[in-house]
């Protein structure tokens, strides 16, 4: 065997997937070849790098917009499936009974006019006026264009439509709930995001949703603006506490950069220690650390308090 | 005890929501993690994400148990990812054939066209991400279901529908590109 193709076989003995006989050659040859062993190091020390960034966490908004947004879309797709599922029986019971025939014969025939009148309707009349989009409640954002040439008198472009919407329901509304925790992670306006926190906490039911769960951490731990991130902290101390909320706690204790949101965070850690949570090493020794490091005279005293419980 | 997967399809396929929930929880960090690295920005890699469980939704109950469910969802999401990008014409860096030795260095996108980051990313992973950007579709998946998921190479030859050679090839070549774009930074 060539030298060239024992270098070409070291990227596959670092991934284990070099059969028996080749291994055993490639060992032997690298006893003796300088060059394959600096190549073998150099493999090595690429791999440890990218091992080191497949390790990087997925930003968990990312991950919750995205089971989100999906949710959404399957309830969607289900609905779909539940829809035609049911027009499909309808029908094939209408048929099936002798009684059916007849009434199925008429809707038929009704069909048929229907389409008949839509086909041969006369076209539409210069009164007739087209789709404006052009007034005042509607606004346009994102204008992309298609053909930007004028010079043949026309030009094309793509927009974004956003029209004004309402709606009035039970604050335990899927819809409801749907709109609020967009609005908390994505509405510009923290009162509009604060106003939405509120609303979901009005319903003790709602804050057993895992939808919402998720959202209220991540806005405790991500959100810009110190007010909803505490009114999310407030919101979390209602749920049952979880090694989810546990974690988010002590990323907010570690993290946050306002003393009033730690000490939010650290008087929830206290509570759940009177109720026997149960707090692991890697928890205590952080709250050890806070204890020295922390700037906040209260968030240590806390922290103390809650290395004293264990 | 947490049922398994083939527990999970069965009462997917049954009409169990929440099985199929539980089923899509335990694999859609890594279909994320793969698209995001693929695309190498979020709102596409989104898009993929809903792709492939839109698809897989609709696919369940067709699902007859012949391979593992990982193995089906992630052929499922190669496809999505590779046909995403042939979709919106975002392969101009690619030579038609993957065996060509382009000149992908010329091609190393610069700090403006660089894709959205993971939060926390390091320098060193946007010098990744940029090197990733430089391989082909082909060449770029096996690489991510290989050293970001860990899947052996017959694994990846049978999510990808092509032979053990072809994917040790895809391989080669994109390390070889990685290495050489990458060796003066670590």
């Amino acid at each position: 065997m060539e030298h060239n193709d024992y270098k070409k076989m070291i990227q596959f003995y670092l991934y284990e997937e070099l059969d028996l006989e080749n291994k055993i050659l490639l060992e032997e040859h690298l006893k003796s070849c300088n060059e394959c062993k600096l190549e073998l190091e150099s493999y090595k020390k690429l791999f440890a790098e990218i091992k080191i960034d497949s390790n990087s966490p997925l930003n968990p908004k990312l991950l919750m917009e995205a089971r989100f947004e999906l949710r959404g879309l399957l309830r969607a797709e289900r609905n779909k499936v539940s829809t035609s599922t049911k027009i499909f029986e309808k029908i094939t019971s209408l048929i099936t009974k002798p009684v059916g025939l007849a009434v199925s014969g008429v809707l038929i025939l009704l069909a048929g006019l229907f389409i008949g009148y839509l086909v041969f309707k006369s076209p539409a009349t210069e009164n007739e006026k087209p789709y404006n989009p052009f007034n005042d409640q509607i606004k346009i954002s994102n204008i992309n264009f298609i053909d930007p040439d004028p010079t043949n008198g026309k030009v094309e472009f793509t927009f974004n439509v956003i029209k004004p919407g309402y709606y009035k329901g039970n604050i335990n509304d899927p819809e409801v709930q749907k709109i609020l925790t967009y609005a908390i992670l994505n509405e510009q306006n923290p009162g509009t995001r604060l106003n939405s926190i509120n609303v979901i906490n009005a319903s003790k039911s709602n804050l057993l949703d895992d939808e919402i769960k998720s959202t209220l951490i991540t806005v405790a731990k991500y959100d810009d603006n110190p007010g909803v991130r505490r009114e999310a902290l407030k919101s979390l101390k209602e749920i049952p506490l979880d090694t989810e909320i546990k974690n988010a706690l002590i990323y907010v204790l570690l993290n946050d950069t306002s003393a009033g949101i730690r000490i939010e965070a650290i008087n929830n850690l206290v509570e759940a220690a009177k109720k026997g949570f149960g707090f692991s090493n890697n928890d205590l020794s952080i709250l050890k650390e806070k204890i020295q490091a922390d700037k906040n005279n209260y968030v240590r005293f806390q922290a103390s308090n809650i290395i004293k419980e264990y | 005890m947490a049922l398994s997967d083939n527990e999970l399809i069965i009462n997917a396929q049954n009409g169990d929501v929440l099985a199929f929930e539980e089923l899509m929880y335990r694999y859609d960090k890594m279909v994320l993690r793969i698209a995001l690295k693929y695309t190498g920005n979020s709102d596409d890699s989104k898009d993929i994400y809903q792709d492939v469980f839109i698809k897989v939704f609709k696919g369940l109950s067709n699902f007859q148990f012949k391979s593992e469910f990982s193995t089906w969802l992630f052929r499922i999401a190669t496809n999505t990812c590779i046909t995403f990008k042939r979709k919106y014409n975002m392969t101009k860096h690619f030579s038609l054939n993957d065996d060509e030795d382009s000149n992908f260095l010329s091609s190393i996108p610069d700090d403006e066209s660089l894709p959205d980051k993971l939060v926390a990313n390091s320098e060193q992973g946007e010098k990744i991400d940029a090197a990733l950007n430089n391989l082909s579709p082909n060449q770029k998946m096996s690489f991510l279901l290989k050293h970001y998921e860990g899947y052996k190479i017959r694994e990846i030859a049978e999510m990808m529908n092509c032979k053990e050679g072809t994917i040790k090839k895809y391989l080669f070549e994109a390390v070889r590109k990685l290495k050489l774009q990458l060796e003066n930074t670590y």
